[in-house]
């Protein structure tokens, strides 16, 4: 579903990722942990198309970037720190603008079923604005799975969030992710570790381990993510 | 699932225009500045001169010019502000209907503040304008909205990641109105006045057209690069 190769990029001379491989088959969720600076969020910004890598090759579903960018980008579903919905627009208004982006049909229905999966249809045609963070969170979701998407990137989507607001986010990532390739950026090793299948660590702009989920217990996870920053 | 570029690009000009509706931010603050400048100008112009028709053209297009600037300073400040700029660039949406959006959405502010801006312009400054001058100015308006909407919307989008978009807009923006404030100006006061003067009015409709569509060339041949790179 997701493999890159070689991928190198810098900010202002400063190199974040150095010749990056990650390959990601079709419905696995690999949770992708590191120390701040390290190149988690450059890595699902450049394969969410929203950064153009120096280096490297990048190919989603077998569409390759540059070329293959909008098709990758319909098969994408992205959330970041921010729920990237509309404050002034309401819940129904932001997902039929999404909706209507990505082609979406039979439209009122999946905004009404979207809506009603996190729990915001009664709050349809309120402004943003008026929500908590948490409740446009939610929304912010609705709207990244709103058009089925195959692949979800997820950068640190539990930011900002309360301990009920976050397991409420996992239920809903979970139930929204069923069926989709998943790639989350996250300083949690506990929910990598139980909402993923894989727990890459990157550091230093590179994979510095690569484990699945099951075979680790939290402890276990932690003293590696500690040694490899050391 | 793939959307048509037409429903991509009504989505787009109706989130605008229903951003617009709730917060007033943009087109009130065009149409103040461009009513306060008005009125400036006619206790400085107006009062000296028991006929102003012969400036009232460049006065109209220059307070629409700068009205232009304030309202192509507030395009992309919602997904900006807000953080919806990754969830709109991510989406499948060729970068051309982009700016097509920006530029219909700056076409209409620009026309809601004219259907203000010319008539007190005519009151305040011209002697004796015609129903049928009237008429052509409205035209002209058309024509010249263009001109101003299609690089307004493109410095918009090229300042959207710039720290100093405040100051790179205006800088960059009003050189390139002038050929269009003074052939919007010129066609002004070629139907304005007391005799309609068709033939210097289509020379300038004419001039205005061209600018627009090097202005189209232009985004045509950057515009991919613009958001992507």
């Amino acid at each position: 579903m997701v493999r890159v190769r070689g991928l190198g990029h810098a900010f202002a001379g400063r190199r974040v990722l150095a010749g990056l491989d990650l390959d990601v088959p079709a419905g696995q969720r690999v949770a992708v942990v590191g120390p701040n600076g390290a190149g988690k969020s450059t890595l699902l910004s450049i394969v969410a198309t929203l950064l153009t890598p120096r280096e490297g090759t990048v190919e989603v579903d077998g569409a390759r970037y540059p070329d293959g960018v909008r098709d990758a980008r319909a098969r994408i579903g992205y959330l970041g720190h921010d729920p990237q919905v509309y404050l002034d627009l309401t819940p129904a208004q932001n997902l039929r603008l999404f909706g209507d982006l990505y082609g979406v049909t039979g439209l009122a229905a999946r905004i009404h079923d979207a809506l009603a999966a996190v729990g915001l249809l009664a709050r349809a045609h309120d402004p943003v604005r008026t929500f908590s963070r948490g409740m446009a969170q939610r929304l912010g979701i609705a709207r990244m799975g709103l058009h089925d998407p195959g692949l979800l990137l997820l950068d640190e989507p539990y930011t900002g969030l309360d301990a009920d607001g976050s397991r409420l986010l996992d239920g809903v990532v979970a139930a929204t992710s069923r069926d989709a390739t998943v790639v989350m950026v996250t300083h949690d090793l506990d929910r990598a570790r139980t909402l993923c299948d894989r727990v890459v660590m990157i550091h230093r702009g590179r994979v510095a381990w690569d484990v699945p989920a099951g075979d680790v217990d939290l402890p276990a996870l932690a003293a590696r993510y500690e040694q490899a920053t050391r | 699932m793939s959307a048509s570029r037409g429903r991509q690009l009504r989505a787009l000009v109706r989130k605008d225009l229903q951003l617009e509706a709730r917060t007033r931010e943009t087109v009130t603050a065009m149409a103040l500045f461009a009513l306060v400048a008005m009125v400036v100008f006619q206790f400085a112009v107006g009062q000296r001169s028991d006929d102003a028709t012969g400036v009232a053209g460049g006065i109209i297009w220059a307070t629409i010019a700068l009205a232009a600037v304030l309202g192509v300073g507030r395009t992309w400040v919602p997904e900006r502000e807000q953080r919806v700029l990754h969830g709109v660039l991510v989406a499948p949406v060729p970068r051309l209907v982009m700016l097509i959006a920006r530029v219909i959405v700056l076409w209409l502010f620009l026309l809601a503040i004219e259907v203000l801006i010319v008539p007190l312009g005519v009151v305040f400054f011209v002697h004796d304008a015609s129903p049928e001058g009237l008429a052509l100015v409205a035209g002209l308006c058309a024509v010249a909205n263009l001109a101003i909407a299609v690089p307004g919307a493109l410095l918009a989008s090229m300042s959207v990641f710039s720290r100093a978009r405040e100051l790179v807009i205006p800088v960059l923006l009003l050189p390139a109105l002038v050929p269009v404030v003074i052939a919007a100006a010129g066609g002004t006061h070629a139907v304005l006045g007391p005799e309609v003067q068709m033939a210097e009015f289509l020379g300038y409709c004419r001039f205005l057209a061209v600018c627009a569509a090097v202005f189209c060339l232009v985004a045509y041949a950057t515009f991919d690069h613009v958001l992507d790179d």
